[in-house]
């Protein structure tokens, strides 16, 4: 048969489709490789390529909450103390020199380096560190919790004085934290900064530090687009050792990309999302740190108003004694352990391996015959996402699956993030499941939270009338711990009485884990918020 | 010879061209431009309706506990973004805002939502207007080849190949193409818009290629293009199967046609017959369909962004419907409902171009 000449000119314009684009299929990667002699290229010292999957709302140390906004605040913003690696028991000196508490734990004096300039060469005085401090408390932001009862002033140039309305040990650590970074007062003031009491509403700063960087850390701020990427560079007025990349890009990449992108990397990549399943078969050669630092939890409502069922504290030991915790631990991936008290492994103050929670399923038959409930039914309402390289889904099936072998019906009610936040803090979800993380790496934290008539406590409804006198003196013990010692012991104490009596049933740990390249140094994951020490990440 | 069409070909009037087709074109762009305020009223009506059903509001999304605990922020949050006041309030001044061009501040990004379009779209141009190119080129010379050879093997291969197209997620091939094209063969970028060790150009159209070209950044330029390489082919692969399809069948009906049958007997060369006739009278369905698939490119790539970490409006749209940011909700909403609608009125002007006799009715 004849060919014709239309279909000579599709078969041409198919292959030149093809030629055009494999022609521009020539690209090694968007991570290392880095060549040099043309305008629009980075510094000679390097980029350091950090993939993340984005959770941020600001770069404004004030406002920063979220995980991917407190790893860039804590390269830019220096705090008066610091952690160094994954240990966070003991704070390091870093814009402070020295400081010490009074007796009772309620006064604390810092006393700072005297060369230390921000990143526009003016210096840093005591002055910056006080308004810093003092309008992170007073915006109340999603970070103010942190500091809630604590105050700052300069009596000089060089002494802050933070105090606390209550004993508390934990200041320094507190003051650690990527929210409590100095700003340049003089210069964030010109822009709608204010530490005034009503700064929630009269401060409009938040946009101008979400494009501008007025911190003393090694880094600067070059751009930031929450949908896509934060670029930092080197700070060239750095009073300290320079970092040894000129250039720091955490950009936004799906999770099961970063694997595929630091499984190619030439070098000097960063993933900080292969947790879990994700780590399975990761290739040789690469770099983890990790360190179990989330606990993963379910709540049921004590209110008879919103459930006669899960307010039954008969039905709540049924299910506590179904629960498979081993079995849900392993669908975590390696590095998950089945949870023994709350407060997960990294923190001084978790319960020991050998207190780890097991099923009974005898138990659980026993707990609900006390209950009175014949065949009881609950609907787990949870939010539909995948945390850490896990599916949220999988373990709520889980759920559903253990409590079912002790006669116990949970429907899967799968939200929204938005919408299970929004139903959260309504407060009147019967039986929800979500994971947790603390406000700093501190375990006390969690009785601020969790004791009885504290936030989240009261959003499942357990108000300290309902709790035993014993619970309520255990957390008290805890708050009035001043020696790091004895708090560890008064936190183990809590946590064995939330076991017993408590509407929170804790599942697992699982882990955060920073996997890098080999050519990298200093990328050890840290429980302290930040994730990595971007300002401590080296070659070699 | 008679034909089906001719009395439509008996249409034409003199007074239809010069002046007279000139005011005609002119009532019609005014007509549309009548239903395209509606249609971008009730855009703004029912989104901002829809938002209001949703569960949850950006308050509980943007505020922390500590925030929402104190009376007097919750206060100032709701007057700030006037959720104090009644809903149709709230309406009203949302347009009184946007007849002056201010489409509000994103809850998300605190910073002005047409800024935040003005960012996103190019980038989602950059892909979708290669894409689409490529879609039309190929989609019409393939569907052409299936319906020139219709019944034949090649005419299989292409119905099959159409099939498996339409019928592939798109977030399954943008994983395939990275893992195959980057992680296999090392011959792709892994995604973004640029590799991390280049600064984007100057900022001129938005479009990295095209902003690398004026600047005269070469490197850049060749990074943009490579990084262009992957996404394009995804979405090609998944409008070229429509086209294929639609274009196969325009033709079909073509070549049916006793004028097609005639203009062969008169011996002319079979290139001369596709081109001149069998091309041009089986394109109007085609650009119909090319034009929303455009339209859907520019809109709907959301899961093709997300897995090729592009940071382009369909990006900017899950963000703003899972913080629950009402401002850029109805601002994407807009943006869409402006970009189908222009892309339907060049639709309706291309008729014209190509066939006078719906110019001329």
């Amino acid at each position: 048969m004849r060919h014709h000449p239309a279909r000579r000119r599709s078969v041409a314009a198919l292959a030149g489709a093809a030629t055009l684009a494999l022609a521009g299929c020539t690209a090694g990667g968007s991570q290392g490789g880095e060549p040099s002699g043309d305008d629009g290229e980075a510094p000679s010292g390097g980029t350091l390529t950090v993939s993340t999957s984005f959770v941020i709302n600001s770069i404004d140390p004030g406002q920063v909450y979220e995980a991917t906004g407190a790893l860039a605040v804590h390269a830019m913003y220096d705090t008066l103390v610091t952690f160094e690696g994954s240990d966070v028991t003991t704070p390091v000196p870093l814009l402070a020199e020295s400081w010490e508490a009074n007796d009772d734990a309620t006064e604390f004096t810092f006393t700072l380096r005297d060369d230390v300039t921000f990143s526009d060469g003016s210096e840093l005085t005591a002055q910056d560190v006080a308004f810093s401090i003092n309008r992170l408390h007073n915006l109340a932001g999603s970070p103010s919790v942190t500091v809630e009862g604590l105050s700052a002033a300069a009596p000089s140039d060089d002494v802050v004085v933070v105090t606390s309305e209550t004993p508390n040990p934990n200041v320094p650590t507190i003051l650690a934290m990527p929210a409590a970074g100095v700003l340049n007062s003089e210069e964030a003031t010109a822009n709608g900064a204010t530490d005034a009491e009503d700064a929630a509403t009269t401060d409009s700063a938040t946009a101008f530090l979400d494009g501008a960087s007025l911190g003393s850390g090694p880094y600067v701020l070059d751009s930031f687009d929450p949908a896509s990427e934060i670029v930092l560079t080197a700070n060239p007025e750095y009073w300290g050792d320079a970092p040894e990349f000129d250039r720091v890009v955490i950009q936004n990449t799906e999770a099961q990309n970063q694997k595929l992108a630091i499984e190619r990397a030439d070098g000097a990549m960063i993933a900080l999302d292969l947790s879990g399943r994700l780590l399975d078969g990761l290739a040789e050669g690469l770099q983890t740190s990790a360190s179990q630092d989330t606990f993963y939890f379910v709540t049921l409502h004590q209110d008879p108003a919103v459930s006669e069922v899960t307010s039954n504290p008969e039905f709540v030991q049924a299910l506590r004694a179904s629960i498979d915790y081993a079995g849900l631990a392993a669908l975590f991936g390696e590095d998950a352990r089945p949870a023994a008290g709350m407060v997960p492994t990294a923190f001084p103050g978790a319960l020991s391996e050998d207190e780890v929670q097991v099923q009974d399923l005898d138990a659980a038959a026993d707990h609900l015959a006390a209950s009175g409930l014949t065949d009881p039914t609950v609907s787990l309402m949870f939010p539909a996402m995948t945390y850490r390289g896990v599916d949220l889904a999988t373990i709520a099936t889980k759920i559903q699956n253990d409590a079912a072998q002790a006669g116990i019906t949970i429907e899967l009610d799968p939200q929204p993030i938005a919408a299970f936040l929004d139903a959260q803090s309504a407060g009147n979800v019967a039986f929800r499941f979500s994971p947790q993380s603390l406000n700093y790496p501190v375990a006390s934290s969690l009785v601020n939270n969790f004791a009885p008539g504290q936030p989240s406590a009261m959003r499942s409804g357990w108000s300290a009338d309902l709790a035993s006198p014993e619970m309520i003196a255990a957390g008290d013990a805890v708050t009035a711990s001043i020696d790091p010692d004895e708090q560890v012991t008064a936190m183990q104490e809590w946590q064995r009485l939330l076991n017993a009596e408590s509407p929170f049933i804790t599942l697992a740990y699982n882990s955060g884990t920073v996997v890098a390249t080999a050519d990298l140094s200093g990328a050890d994951y840290s429980p302290a918020g930040w994730q990595v020490d971007l300002r401590a990440v080296g070659r070699g | 010879m008679t034909t089906s069409a001719l009395p439509a070909v008996r249409a034409p009037r003199r007074t239809a061209r010069g002046s007279g087709s000139a005011h005609t074109l002119g009532r019609f762009l005014l007509r549309r431009l009548v239903i395209t305020v509606f249609l971008l009223l009730g855009v703004t009506a029912v989104t901002f309706l829809l938002v209001q059903l949703v569960p949850g509001d950006s308050m509980t999304a943007t505020l922390s506990e500590t925030a929402l605990a104190d009376p007097e922020v919750v206060a100032a949050y709701r007057a700030k973004w006037g959720l104090d006041e009644p809903l149709l309030t709230q309406y009203g001044i949302y347009l009184s805002n946007l007849l002056q061009g201010d489409l509000g501040v994103s809850t998300q990004t605190g910073r002005p939502v047409l800024g935040d379009l003005l960012t996103y779209v190019p980038a989602t141009l950059e892909i979708a207007l290669p894409a689409m190119v490529l879609s039309v080129v190929i989609g019409t010379a393939v569907g052409l080849y299936a319906a020139v050879r219709q019944g034949r093997a090649g005419d299989q291969v292409v119905r099959v190949g159409t099939l498996l197209g339409l019928s592939t997620p798109p977030f399954w091939l943008s994983l395939v193409a990275l893992y195959v094209f980057f992680y296999l063969l090392g011959v792709a970028p892994s995604g973004g818009r640029l590799s991390t060790y280049l600064s984007p150009p100057p900022r001129v159209t938005g479009m990295f290629t095209l902003d690398a070209l004026l600047a005269g950044q070469w490197m850049v330029w060749w990074d943009a293009v490579q990084h262009l390489v992957l996404p394009v082919a995804v979405l090609t692969c998944l409008t070229v199967a429509t086209l294929v399809r639609f274009v196969r069948s325009a033709m079909l009906e073509v070549l049916d046609q006793d004028y097609i049958a005639a203009a062969r007997a008169k011996g002319l060369p079979t290139s001369v017959v596709l081109r001149r006739h069998v091309l041009r009278a089986g394109l109007v369905p085609v650009i119909t369909v090319s034009g929303l698939a455009f339209a859907a490119l520019l809109s709907g790539t959301v899961l093709v962004e997300q897995i090729f970490s592009w940071p382009g409006v369909g990006q900017y749209a899950y963000r703003a419907a899972s913080g629950l940011d009402l401002p850029a909700v109805i601002g994407v909403g807009l943006f869409v409902a402006v970009v189908y609608t222009i892309v339907n009125l060049v639709v309706d002007l291309l008729y014209g171009v190509i066939d006078p006799r719906i110019r001329l009715s």
